[in-house]
């Protein structure tokens, strides 16, 4: 019974099963190193790239390649207790295979389940939530700040869109940034403030979509509980549609515009 | 005018169409095209009112030579007009996409000079999107009623999705409130759409390269409320045109008196919800239109959901034992749709369910647990005739406001009041509730209340 820590990678809690398995551990917890006071005694366990990649194929084989993804989806959110939560399940998975996400009577199941939707859900909509700015560069540059640690979803998916068109994401929540150079794209840890000069027709657009924007909602039908509960308000401080000044002064409320709640 | 003020008129021209789905195609990125399309569609914003922007929804024109009465655009109203030339409208697209405000072109248009001009205007715009701007993203377009096949054949082979308007669920209201459209002009080239759809499904098991048509299917539109049919009448309609015509969604648009002079005022937006509420019963939960009504009611009940309505009807199908019924049946229970009944399918399979494991599973009982049992177990029992009641939004539990006497209590409180002048309020004469708490003997009456 002790407490674990590593690096906080993925292939770090790989390591860290790996070690659970072959050194007979039972963990009471699973942290990142990072967030380890002074009171605490754990163990560090090294990450071993060799180790993370048994451990990996052993569930896409073993168990199936879904859950595989599902555990790497669940381990991006940022819930505490989400290292001790897939232990339990990869461990029930390597006793009852594929059938593993099935055991919803079983309390960990559910977890991971809500952990992977949660991870998974936020990535769907930043899909859509997004804002590129087109800089003088020609290189469109976006700003998110997601709670989960969605940035390779999100840049996997842009990667299939925007495939001739080079693009930086910059997670400012998480502090790394996805440049994609128009091949393939890598994450950059600490990337420091991007040089986000615009290009000459990126205000005008700006206004266009945001005129287009005004001119959708139906007057007589507003219903802003329901914007608030389909469109957050904390994703809105990155869209353009939320932040950007009005030629005319209209007050928010006029056209559901909240960005504070 | 400028393309600003274009937009602005067109698309506060468009906005009343109310589809505004991106889904039904997945198409993987494509060398040399800018953006891919997925299957199960994704929302970019919201407005005010609640409903999702996905696409550039636009018309190319607005310069109607129709008049029907429901319509912002038609030719009698006193409104701006303005037509967007094909380059336009592509470069548009184009930069909202670059910069993920949009996941594809949604583009209608109103009547100019006659259906097939129409028509050539907008395949000219869809052909310049595609062919020139390499847009691989979503488009959605607008059959235009009465335009030749040929036309049509064109835009459906450049879109992801076409569709035609019904506009009105019934031939005499379209008489009356749209002279210039008919059935058949609407009809003729729906059919004309399913065919296209099922050969091209063909040719593309033959030949792999074979070109897509209209791959994200069909879908139409009518308004609701602005005619007297009943709900019966319009999900018959919709049920006729899911199986007939094979379409992909049918939308309903509760009417909105946007011409001073029309007869009818806008309908509650509880049926518009219902209607929709209907239709999801009728593609996704395996129900016929004619199970929904009977003679006596031919209309949607506006206090209840659809489901419950029929459930209430038809007691004789519940209650559904959870570990034993068929997943089509579990899908009838009200409260309980496609995700909760997935995962007590696959739930079950693994070990016993009780309603607690339900709970905990996050399938919602408030309205379940009057229609299931647990290896054989009923959650609390109720008779029958108090369900519906139970049901009716809000009247399971009230919430009391701490000034306000709850109905029936008033005259229990005046009596306590004469027995506390009497006794000492905590006597042993007190007796414990069914709750475990003490209260003083007079209470209790009030308390059972």
């Amino acid at each position: 019974m002790t407490a674990l820590v590593f690096d906080g990678s993925f292939d770090g809690f790989l390591s860290v099963v790996h070690a659970c398995y072959y050194e007979k551990l039972d963990p009471i917890s699973i942290q990142p190193a990072e967030i380890l006071t002074l009171m605490d005694e754990a163990r560090y366990i090294e990450t071993h790239q060799a180790n993370a990649a048994q451990v990996y194929a052993a569930i896409k084989n073993k168990i199936s390649p879904e859950v595989a993804y599902t555990v790497y989806v669940a381990s991006l959110s940022p819930e505490e207790d989400r290292y001790t939560a897939l232990l339990a399940y990869i461990r029930l998975g390597f006793k009852v295979g594929h059938m593993v996400g099935s055991h919803l009577q079983v309390e960990y199941v559910r977890r991971v389940r809500d952990l992977h939707r949660q991870a998974a859900g936020e990535a769907h909509l930043l899909f859509g939530f997004s804002r590129f700015v087109e800089t003088a560069s020609g290189v469109f540059y976006c700003q998110i700040t997601p709670r989960n640690n969605v940035l390779p979803l999100v840049a996997d998916h842009f990667t299939r869109r925007f495939m001739n068109q080079q693009w930086i994401i910059h997670d400012k929540a998480h502090n790394q940034a996805a440049v994609y150079d128009g091949k393939s794209y890598v994450i950059a840890q600490n990337p420091g403030d991007a040089d986000v000069t615009l290009a000459a027709h990126e205000e005008e657009t700006q206004d266009l979509w945001v005129a287009f924007w005004d001119a959708l909602s139906i007057e007589s039908r507003k219903n802003w509980k329901l914007q608030r509960q389909l469109l957050p308000i904390y994703f809105r401080k990155n869209m353009t549609e939320f932040t950007r000044q009005r030629p005319i002064k209209k007050p928010p409320g006029d056209i559901g515009r909240f960005i504070e709640g | 005018m400028d393309v600003m003020e274009k937009l602005t008129i067109l698309a506060d021209a468009a906005k009343y169409d109310v589809a505004c789905t991106s889904s039904g195609n997945n198409r993987g990125p494509q060398e040399g095209m800018l953006g891919h399309a997925v299957s199960c569609g994704i929302c970019h914003s919201f407005t005010a009112d609640g409903r999702c922007v996905s696409l550039l929804k636009l018309l190319q024109s607005n310069m109607c030579i129709y008049d029907c009465q429901y319509c912002h655009n038609r030719r009698s109203n006193d409104v701006q007009r303005a037509t967007f030339t094909p380059h336009e409208v592509a470069e548009l697209t184009m930069r909202f996409y670059q910069r993920n405000y949009i996941e594809g072109l949604f583009l209608s248009s109103a009547v100019v000079k006659n259906a097939d001009y129409t028509m050539e205007m907008i395949i000219e715009t869809l052909r310049l999107v595609r062919e020139e701007y390499r847009f691989g993203g979503y488009i959605h377009v607008k059959a235009i009623p009465g335009a030749d096949k040929a036309l049509i054949h064109r835009a459906g082979l450049l879109a992801d999705r076409i569709s035609v308007n019904i506009e009105l669920p019934s031939q005499a209201s379209l008489a009356k409130l749209a002279p210039e459209k008919t059935k058949e002009t609407i009809l003729t080239p729906m059919k004309y759409l399913k065919d296209g759809i099922i050969q091209s499904k063909n040719e593309l098991t033959l030949y792999r390269h074979a070109p897509k048509f209209a791959p994200a299917g069909q879908s139409t539109q009518m308004i609701v409320g602005a005619s007297p049919e009943s709900d019966s009448k319009i999900v018959t309609l919709a049920e006729g045109l899911y199986n007939k015509y094979k379409l992909k969604r049918v939308f309903y648009s509760a009417y909105i008196p946007v011409n001073p002079n029309m007869p009818m005022a806008s309908p509650p937006l509880t049926r518009e919800h219902r209607l929709y509420q209907a239709d999801w019963l009728l593609r996704v939960y395996g129900f016929s239109a004619g199970e929904l009504f009977s003679d006596a009611d031919e209309n949607l009940s506006l206090d209840v959901d659809p489901k419950c309505h029929w459930a209430l009807k038809n007691p004789q199908f519940f209650p559904v034992e959870i570990m034993t019924a068929d997943f089509k049946t579990l899908l009838r229970v009200p409260g309980i749709g496609r995700i909760s009944a997935e995962k007590i399918v696959a739930a079950r399979r693994v070990g016993k369910l009780d309603f607690n494991d339900l709970k905990k599973m996050r399938v919602v009982l408030k309205r379940a647990k009057y229609f299931l049992t647990c290896s054989g177990k009923v959650f609390e029992k109720y008779h029958q005739s108090t369900i519906a009641a139970r049901l009716k939004d809000g009247t399971d539990f009230q919430q009391l406001n701490l000034l306000e006497q709850p109905p029936g209590i008033g005259m229990e409180t005046q009596t306590a009041s004469m027995f506390v002048g009497d006794k000492a309020t905590f006597s042993s004469h007190d007796t414990a509730s069914s709750t475990g708490l003490i209260l003083p003997v007079s209470h209790q009456k009030g308390a059972a209340i």
